[in-house]
């Protein structure tokens, strides 16, 4: 499409074009929304294309309803040998929410693989966009995209003309550059925005001056105004990380519009996890690298956590778990710090006795038994879709992480929809990883949060020399809470170290203490030769022993390394 | 010319290492590496290769001849060990220790390693001739099935045939090594080897408990699961066992894993556990030379052609910083049963061990692990099988 246009030349055109990040393009994903500009002669006008390509993982749903707020149409892109994907099906509905115009597109159709007419059928069958109305295209070829082009002039409404209202402009997207401060990614909805015009945030108050304004084509270029219904970019002096939230609407400081656009709403964070730096000197880098990414990104959150296990560090909230990895690698990646990470956990609602409700983020966090009427624990409604000599695999592992089943539904002879309700602490460890295991890398997964409902759940406790380790509970259904304590000791007890006692580990649920292991004391440890050439490797060997024994954490007398702590959801043998 | 500017820059920096080396400058040992054996042993981590079809007599040439590089040096103590220096045909080893003893004329101690089986009344008499006072036997083991298992090619008896030939060629200087905790071993067998030992009337022995050391067959028959190592409850039992049956036979334990007569302790070995100074010679031997660790590669063919140029052999150098050679006699000296002696470590760190050390020292001592009196801080009898355990928190300053 960006060739057609004239956008840029074919010499330009690599894959991926719009995913400027390193790890999108190595994951061949799309993770933060990116704009472009195009215009294309139809019918004897000019007409200009503002394109916003979003993320399609299910974590990211955040981004796209952001991008559609500032949309009047979606292309639906369907790939012609992957078939409809649990995620298509989320975005759609989506994009029917925000009252998107939706033109369903199937591409590589070029493929030796392709199945176009079976492809054609699921969307039919699953979205109700009549099977004639498909685009088949090739993006790489070019196959279908005039097309395409034609039918997007033709089929998806124009902005609406609003030229002479007061300036609104929707951020929707940010990010941080080093050289010229925070740069907003805007659509215009009313009025109109121009270089040196003095702007304000309606949200967050302030004001500035635009420094530079201009279009995604694709790179950044300069203009002197953006239109009512344009898209863009707009430099204007935003130092500080804090002071633009995505969602915001740019209006005149002059002629102020009277309301804001409606904004988003907050995403819902359902895994948090502990980040610690791997060295303590790093917290306030770990602080500022955490800003930058905060700014990028509304979806994600921090706030400052204190561990008597691991020290100074951030509890941090995400979407999901590829959200989670992600961030994790941009840190590393962008930042050059290590993180330690504990293992993810679901956000809980617990009703006290009292009649109050409290939300928590970490099972330390749960206050004692007798002051808890019951415990919610989230659950959402999940998607998958997978080949149909796979789902008995499929169906199975569902069973096991307490998922109901509510309906399945053919989407052909070979391929089904399943859907079920799920309890979000089953599925948000390593539940994608095993249906993509028993599927053969074929099921796609999607789920939607549908609210807190109350469960048998149960703490389990873990004390490690008597004392209980808060770092190390967690809360699990009261079916599968004996086993999970059995396990998870027998996995402490394979990375606490040997002591020069005895170490008893034990499990308590509900204040009864139901297994015990015990890491045997160490009997032997000493170097039975060492002569002049040792000294030097001996050296080092001895001081690593120092070190190692440094970098564990202290819970009484007996010391605990970090990855004791990463077991913790850890449901494999 | 450089090398010496070189090391007293160094001098300079490092002050305790400087004072080390001059106040023990004349009780500094030499080591003599001979990298050749009959056939390599499955548990041996030393760098040695077999001797068959290899020219043995240039590579003794070339230890010769890094030997003359050190004339006028004074060394107190001489140890030639390996592989197995018996692995050269006998006047080849009785010529390189006739040319130390020659260059060297203050060595009070002269220990050669032997392997049972391969030495005969010709050789020891020419060693003994040539100057030699202490012979370091090979045993390992009173045991056929366990000399087997290590891949030893002598048999049990042999053990006593040469200590009859060393005493007969007026050798009463006898040390013998034994390794316990081998996989597959009882106590039963332990204490038989040790009971064969003491009845030999040896008056000095090592015992070590088998390593796996990386790149040996054992470390790789273990990773493999074709072989499990001695239980740890077990190989402390044979340890404790062996410490205590030894001393009632007078033995008494001077070092971790070493057993002597009083007055029969290896002066050479107490060199290195004291952290003074020593020159190594030969492929893969070590160094500790003005304040700096020198190690030479393992590798003959390398070696003889550097030296045979008239070159530095290839190897690596480590300048002790003031803080390691403080650490590093530190940990040393806890491995003797004397441990530190701390007027002799002021007077060779410049530093006062219990201010230096005050912080381990107080756990350890809390948690009986070291014995302070006002002269000394030793390893408790209780420490020993743990020494590691106690000995990292003195392998740095911080």
């Amino acid at each position: 499409m960006l060739e057609l246009t004239g956008t840029i030349t074919a010499r330009q055109a690599k894959a991926q074009i719009l995913d400027d990040m390193d790890i999108e393009r190595e994951r061949g994903i799309t993770i933060k929304a990116s704009g472009v500009t195009m215009e294309y002669e139809y019918d004897g006008q000019t007409y200009m294309l503002n394109l916003i390509d979003t993320p399609g993982h299910v974590d990211f749903h955040y981004e796209v309803s952001r991008a559609l707020t500032a949309c009047e149409g979606a292309l639906l892109v369907v790939d012609a040998s992957q078939g409809v994907q649990a995620q298509t099906v989320a975005n759609a509905y989506l994009a029917t929410e925000s009252e998107a115009e939706i033109l369903a597109v199937i591409n590589k159709v070029d493929l030796s693989a392709a199945e176009p007419d079976r492809v054609a059928e699921e969307i039919e069958h699953v979205l109700g966009i009549r099977k004639n109305e498909c685009f088949r295209i090739s993006a790489k070829s070019g196959l279908g995209v005039e097309e395409l082009l034609e039918a997007i002039c033709e089929l998806l409404p124009p902005p609406a003309d609003r030229r002479d209202e007061p300036t609104r402009a929707l951020i929707f997207d940010s990010h941080y550059d080093e050289y010229r401060g925070v740069i907003c990614y805007i659509r215009v909805f009313s009025g109109s925005l121009k270089l040196r015009q003095k702007i304000r945030l309606m949200g967050e108050g302030r004001t500035y001056q635009i420094t530079e304004l201009g279009k995604f084509r694709p790179d950044m270029r300069p203009c002197d105004t953006l239109g009512c219904g344009e898209v863009g970019y707009v430099i204007a002096n935003i130092r500080s990380l804090s002071d633009v939230w995505v969602g915001d609407t740019i209006t005149d400081d002059a002629r102020p519009a009277p309301d804001a656009l409606k904004g988003y709403h907050p995403p819902m964070q359902m895994v948090f996890s502990d980040f610690y730096p791997g060295n303590n000197t790093d917290y306030l880098r770990l602080r500022d690298a955490f800003d930058r990414l905060a700014l990028n990104d509304a979806s994600f959150s921090f706030v400052p956590q204190n561990s008597p296990a691991l020290g100074f560090g951030f509890r941090c909230g995400f979407l999901g778990l590829l959200h989670m990895e992600i961030i994790q690698e941009r840190l590393e990646r962008e930042n050059d710090i290590d993180v330690v990470q504990t293992a993810p956990t679901v956000s809980y609602e617990v009703l006290l006795r009292d009649g109050t409700v409290k939300r928590i983020d970490s099972p330390s966090e749960l206050p004692d038994r007798s002051h808890v009427e019951e415990i919610r624990e989230p659950f959402v409604k999940l998607e998958l879709i997978t080949t149909s000599d796979t789902i008995g695999g499929i169906m199975k592992l569902a069973d096991a992480r307490r998922c109901k089943l509510l309906k399945s539904d053919y989407l052909s002879p070979t391929r089904v929809m399943l859907e079920y309700k799920a309890p979000l602490a089953e599925i948000v460890y390593d539940f994608y990883d095993l249906i993509k295991g028993i599927s053969h890398g074929y099921a796609t997964m999607d789920y939607e949060f549908t609210g807190f409902e109350a469960g048998e759940l149960v703490k389990i406790d873990i004390l490690v020399n008597g004392v209980p380790v808060e770092a190390l509970s967690l809360i699990v259904h009261r079916s599968s809470a004996e086993l999970r304590g059995r396990k998870l000791i027998i996995k402490l007890k394979r990375s606490i170290p040997r002591h020069q006692f005895e170490v008893p580990l034990q499990v308590a649920i509900g204040g009864k203490i139901i297994a015990r292991e015990t890491i045997k004391a160490y009997r032997k440890d000493v170097t039975a030769k060492l002569y002049g050439g040792d000294v030097t490797r001996k050296m080092k060997v001895l001081k690593r022993q120092k070190e190692g024994k440094r970098r564990m954490k202290s819970v009484g007398n007996v010391q605990i390394p970090q990855e004791a702590f990463m077991s913790v959801l850890d449901t494999s043998d | 010319m450089a090398e010496l500017a070189a090391g007293l820059q160094e001098d300079r920096t490092c002050d305790s290492a400087r004072r080390a080396h001059k106040t023990e400058c004349d009780a500094a040992g030499l080591y003599v590496h001979v990298p050749f054996c009959r056939s390599k042993c499955r548990y041996c981590g030393f760098y040695s290769v077999p001797a068959a079809g290899r020219d043995t007599g240039r590579l003794v040439r070339a230890l010769l001849t890094e030997l003359d590089r050190h004339e006028g040096a004074a060394f107190r103590t001489a140890y030639v060990g390996g592989g197995s220096p018996t692995a050269l045909p006998a006047e080849q080893l009785i010529g390189l220790v006739r040319r130390v003893r020659e260059r060297f004329g203050r060595i009070e101690e002269f220990t050669v390693e032997c392997n049972p089986g391969q030495v005969e009344p010709e050789l020891l008499e020419g060693l003994r001739e040539a100057g030699v006072d202490r012979l370091s036997l090979g045993a390992q083991s009173f045991h056929a099935a366990e000399l087997e298992r290590l891949g030893r090619w002598h048999s049990v008896e042999e053990i006593g045939h040469s200590v009859a030939m060393a005493r007969q060629a007026g050798f009463d200087n006898l040390g013998l090594d034994l390794i316990f905790a081998i996989p597959g071993s009882t106590l039963e067998d332990w204490r038989y080897s040790i009971e064969a030992a003491i009845a030999l009337n040896i008056r000095h022995i090592s015992a070590y408990s088998l390593s796996f050391e990386p790149g040996t067959v054992f470390d790789r028959w273990r990773r493999a699961g074709r072989l499990e190592a001695v239980d740890e409850e077990l190989d402390r039992t044979m340890y404790e066992w062996a410490v205590e049956r030894l001393e009632r036979a007078g033995l008494e334990q001077y070092e971790i894993s070493n057993f002597a007569r009083r007055r029969f302790e290896c002066r050479h070995n107490l060199g290195y556990w004291q952290n003074r100074p020593f020159v190594g010679i030969g492929p893969g031997a070590a160094s500790y030379w003005r304040g700096r660790r020198r190690e030479h590669d393992p590798d003959i063919e390398r070696y003889v052609a550097a030296v045979e140029d008239g070159l530095e052999p290839p190897g690596s150098v480590q300048t002790a910083s003031a803080d390691d050679a403080i650490c590093e006699t530190a940990v040393l000296n806890l491995r003797m049963r004397g441990g530190i002696d701390l007027a002799a470590f002021r007077q060779r760190t410049g530093h006062d061990a219990m201010e230096t050390f005050a912080e381990p020292i107080r756990r350890h001592r809390e948690l009986g692990h070291l014995d302070v009196t006002s002269r000394t801080i030793r390893l408790t009898w209780q420490a020993l099988p743990i020494a590691d355990a106690i000995l990292c928190d003195f392998s740095s300053l911080d």
